[in-house]
């Protein structure tokens, strides 16, 4: 009966978050949230693709105007099964919290080798209330969405469930381009283990070659899912509207990230190039990081989270959120963080000061642009240094505890 | 020269040991300082808070916008003006004589706008307060645009009570009157870019809140009102003129909006300089006399000895600070406690520059001629608008009607404060997380982490569980908005002194809870020191977050919470701690028992009007002070 006390404790906790979250929603339906540009972007807002929606039952082809910028899996999953009411709607973004919620405590379970533990209800309720992954939520963004195939793949492929993760990923790459990124790490995640090495670091000893048919069945999936889209679309105008939009970035609302601002400023001749480095720029972490984490590509797939959250093209709070709720996974680092305090107090500027700028810029019309771009700047900081740190922490902790008299120098 | 030599020379060593004893002498000397640096910081900045008011720090006043022209035209109002606007006083004398309802006022006023063959209608309104109801009717007319198609416009305002006393029922008679002589005057010109509305607002605030919000179409649950019945464009600037006397002396500008927004600078300007040169007419910053008499100092700091009144009176420098530290005070009291001055602040939330025109009740020598001028200039000048306001003129610091502060001569006042209280956080945070163990002898060397200086003591890291710390914030904060939701709920005002005598100490004695938390081990680091670094951290992000918002808000946090958070520490005996606790406590909630009517007076303004004031008074600053009372009544 004791043994089951953690269980019980988890379930008795999930139930009650869930509940009191779609309760919350229910009770208290904020219609300012949905129109909010820092909880959800061109590409993931709920309003879009009500519009898409609109259009797409009237017979005019959304891909068209340029406002709908949805994959046409997630049109053809909400015209058909998936409810478009509001109510309905709530329903399934708790749905996905909840899922989403369950997965890390899998991957937490996985990776720890054991039936439940203590902690999980810690790390269930950290991502239920998780303020960053919260709002998003209640304003339906779908990068909430996002999070939970992202989630569910992991999940799965810490479970040693190829084919299931893959095709997940799959999923989630036609609605987010970027993360294909996460790719990489998946892949060898699957051929080696989940468990953590980062205290006792090996070098990479499996056949490279194992991932060959993994990226094989991962192609067969896309290319599929890419032409049920086309074929569910009618043409293929989607993809220069989808997945064109975080390469070309035509729609330069303001948001969270780093993107907008940048291009408002530039001049057009330069336009081309910019987006060149910026998109190539978000490619070159992804070598260094899983060759540096070789060891530990759950770890590694974290790391590319963070980096992907902070510099992404159309970010939202949910992806700085996710990365830093899945700290949790890994209590192993903690005690080698070197400025935590630092990263928790920028973050708790930025929260406090995005919202305010905003509102200073484009409700009360005192601040400008700049006020809002400042704040982004702060937020923007405050993720590089959550980054930075757990990239440290996680070299780190391979060197062991300091031994009395004796330092660890990095040279 | 020997320690010159050592310095040059290459170290022996090897060059990481010599760079880890660099970064541990470094660190050492800046542990062991850092209170000189807070120190210094506190100092630096209340004294440049104190400095604010310097005639050093300021500059002149110009305009930023060059379409504005201001005081570039010929004006034509003239004397028949002045007649028709008496003719208009006589009429209002006549209604408020007869004691006429608000809605017959505003029937009458309509009709009058509608005989100058100007749209006008009523709209109807009704406040529900949790103290009975409060209704009115306000009369607005609109003049559209010869030139454009009416998407924008700019308002000419009147309440019907005047600022005077905060709407104290002194009527704006002379102000209603110059707006329905002024509508008569505007239709003759072809000139306007923009409509032209004209609103006279029943009772102080309300009726201009009502008749706003339906123009905006935004709801308020206690509030049931008509939906306009004409309507124009975005309205950009807006001009209340309040006359409440028989003739004035000089213009007094009143300008702060609800939740500490300000009008852009350009418009007071503007006007300043109309006024002057067109007018002919001084102007003042708010209904304070010019400098340099003597009484005036008297009345205003009657706190200062006699002798020092009549020192400054004689220096001029001196003369001019305290002139300007009174505009500044005057301001801070209305910014900071979000409150509008005056009927114009009310715009303010829809994006509306507008300011409110005092006339100043006097002998003489102006009257209707002189306004009815000034305002025909300052409509043909905001007439001239091409775009919006610019946006970095909402950031300053009237010190006189000429004279402002830019942002960064005041704003780093507040933020040195919150940077040396964001020093205390982070020391303490460094503090919780080592523990001098004096008994373990050690022969070995110093190394970075050993800061003491005999062999017998050790430096030992221990663990700091935040949860227990942050636990404890949260709790205070969800006292405050319990507190918060009591105080804002109609049951609580039914029964406001039973229900008060009976919660309140429950409130406030709950925290003694914390007398029975035993003392850590020295393993984990006090909870004390915890809650005390998290507290500092969290108050200075408040208050540096809050600086741009509203400066004055950010101002009087650094001053309130600055000193008092910083010196909060447990102590051994319980007399001590419950004393210091109740000094907390007193300055957290005292200010329910002290001072009622401001108390209600910032409800009332959260309930009708939004302002955010109590709200924050209740879930920021109140738990942030309550935090540091708990600190003293942990265990050391």
């Amino acid at each position: 009966m004791q043994a089951y006390l953690p269980a019980r404790q988890f379930g008795a906790t999930f139930t009650a978050l869930a509940a009191g979250r779609l309760l919350l929603a229910l009770a208290w339906p904020l219609d300012s949230l949905l129109y909010d540009q820092q909880l959800s972007s061109p590409l993931t807002s709920y309003l879009s693709l009500q519009e898409g929606l609109y259009l797409f039952s009237n017979g005019v082809d959304p891909y068209d105007g340029g406002s709908f910028r949805h994959s046409p899996l997630l049109l053809s999953f909400f015209s058909t099964i998936l409810p478009s009411s509001r109510i309905g709607a709530q329903l399934l973004w708790t749905l996905a919290d909840s899922v989403s919620a369950l997965c890390l405590v899998t991957i937490w379970r996985a990776r720890q080798r054991v039936p439940y533990s203590s902690r999980d209800a810690m790390i269930a309720s950290l991502y239920l209330l998780n303020p960053y992954l919260f709002m998003p939520s209640l304003a339906l963004s779908t990068s909430t969405l996002e999070n939970t195939l992202t989630l569910v793949s992991l999940a799965l492929a810490c479970r040693q469930r190829p084919s299931q993760a893959l095709l997940v990923l799959s999923f989630l790459t036609q609605l987010s381009l970027s993360s294909i990124l996460l790719l990489p790490p998946l892949l060898l995640l699957l051929i080696t283990d989940h468990l953590s090495h980062l205290a006792s670091p090996k070098s990479f000893n499996g056949s490279l070659k194992r991932t060959l048919p993994l990226l094989g069945e991962f192609s067969l999936y896309f290319v599929s899912l890419t032409f049920a889209s086309t074929v569910s679309a009618g043409s293929w105008k989607w993809m220069l509207q989808t997945w064109g939009a975080s390469l070309n970035l035509p729609d330069l609302s303001p948001n969270p990230g780093m993107w907008w601002y940048f291009f408002t400023e530039m001049f057009d001749h330069f336009r081309p190039f910019f987006l060149m480095v910026f998109s190539v720029h978000l490619l070159i972490y992804v070598a260094p990081i899983c060759i540096k984490f070789q060891h530990d590509p759950l770890y590694a797939a974290f790391i590319l989270l963070g980096t992907l959250a902070t510099f992404k093209p159309y970010p939202t709070l949910s992806d700085p959120g996710l990365f830093l709720t899945m700290v949790t996974l890994f209590p192993e680092v903690y005690p080698y963080f070197r400025h935590p305090i630092v990263t928790a107090l920028l973050h708790l500027h930025a929260s406090l000061l995005l919202p305010l700028f905003n509102r200073l810029w484009l409700t009360q019309g005192t601040g400008n642009a700049n006020f809002f771009y400042a704040s982004t700047l702060v937020f923007a900081c405050s993720n590089g240094a959550a980054l930075v740190d757990c990239i440290w922490a996680g070299l780190r902790i391979a060197i062991g505890e300091d031994k009395e008299g004796y330092h660890v120098v990095q040279e | 020269m020997e320690r010159l030599r050592r310095l040059i020379r290459r170290p022996t060593t090897d060059p990481n040991v010599a760079r880890l004893q660099r970064r541990a002498a470094l660190v050492r000397f800046i542990y062991n300082h850092i209170w000189i640096v807070r120190t210094l910081l506190f100092i630096g900045g209340y004294v440049w808070m104190l400095a604010i008011p310097s005639p050093e720090l300021g500059r002149g006043t110009y305009i930023d916008e060059n379409a504005l022209q201001p005081a570039q035209v010929n004006t034509y109002w003239s004397w028949g003006e002045v007649h028709s606007a008496d003719k208009y006083l006589a009429k209002l004398e006549e209604l408020r004589d007869q004691n006429a309802s608000s809605a017959a006022r505003a029937e009458f006023i309509a009709t009058e706008f509608m005989q100058l063959g100007i749209a006008a209608a009523t709209q109807k309104y009704e406040f529900t307060l949790s103290d009975g109801s409060s209704a009115g009717a306000n009369a607005y007319a609109i003049s559209p645009s010869p030139r454009t198609a009416g998407n924008e416009a700019m308002v000419i305002s009147a309440s019907w009570l005047s600022r005077t006393g905060d709407g104290d029922g002194t009527l704006n008679l002379r102000g209603v009157a110059t707006v329905l002589a002024l509508a008569d005057f505007f239709k003759q010109y072809s000139l306007w870019a923009k409509d032209i509305i004209y609103v006279i607002s029943d009772g102080y605030m309300e009726g201009m809140q009502a008749w706003l919000s339906a123009y905006h179409e935004t709801t308020q649950t206690n509030l049931r009102m008509e939906s306009l019945a004409i309507s124009s464009g975005t309205i950009w600037t807006a001009i209340n003129i309040d006359y409440p006397g028989h003739s004035f002396s000089h213009l007094g500008i009143f300008h702060e909006g609800l939740n500490g927004r300000l009008p852009n600078q350009d418009l007071i300007n503007s006007f300043e300089h109309i006024s002057k040169y067109t007018g002919g007419v001084p102007v003042l910053l708010y209904d304070h006399g010019e400098p340099g008499d003597i009484n005036a100092l008297r009345s205003d700091f009657p706190w200062l000895p006699n002798w020092l009144q009549e020192a400054i009176h004689d220096q001029i420098h001196l003369k001019t600070y305290f002139y300007r530290a009174k505009n500044i005070l005057r301001h801070v009291s209305c910014q900071a406690r979000g409150r509008a001055s005056g009927v114009h602040g009310l715009f303010h939330q829809f994006r509306i520059d507008a300011f409110t025109v005092f006339a100043l009740p006097a002998q003489g020598p102006h009257g209707f001629h002189a306004l009815g001028r000034i305002v025909e200039s300052f409509f043909r000048t905001t007439n001239n608008l091409l775009e919006r306001l610019h946006a970095s003129f909402f950031f300053y610091i009237f010190a006189s009607s000429t004279h402002f502060l830019k942002v960064g001569s005041f704003l780093p006042s507040a933020v040195l404060i919150s940077v040396a209280m964001m020093f205390g956080g982070l020391k303490h945070w460094t503090d919780a997380a080592w523990h001098l163990d004096h008994l373990v002898a050690v022969a070995d060397h110093k190394d970075g982490s050993s800061v003491g200086n005999t062999n017998q003591e050790k430096w030992i890291r221990r663990r700091r569980p935040v949860l227990n710390a942050l636990g404890i914030m949260i709790s205070t904060h969800a006292l405050g908005s319990l507190l918060f939701l009591l105080a804002t709920s109609s049951w609580w005002q039914m029964n406001n002194q039973q229900t008060f005598y009976l919660l309140f100490p429950v409130v406030l004695a709950s925290p003694l809870i914390a007398l029975t938390v035993r003392p850590t081990p020295p393993s984990v680091a006090p909870l004390a020191t915890l809650l005390k670094a998290l507290n500092l951290c969290f108050a200075s992000t408040v208050i540096s977050t809050t600086t741009v918002l509203n400066f004055s808000l950010a101002a009087v946090l650094a001053v309130l919470l600055g000193i008092p958070l910083s010196i909060a520490s447990p102590s051994r005996s319980l007399p001590i701690k419950i004393g210091k606790y109740s000094c907390y406590v007193i300055a957290a909630f005292g200010w329910m028992v002290l001072t009622p009517a401001e108390t209600s007076n910032a409800f009332w303004n959260w309930d009708i009007l939004g302002v955010w004031f109590a709200p924050f008074v209740c879930l920021v600053y109140a738990p942030l002070m309550l935090q540091a009372g708990i600190v003293c009544l942990l265990p050391s």
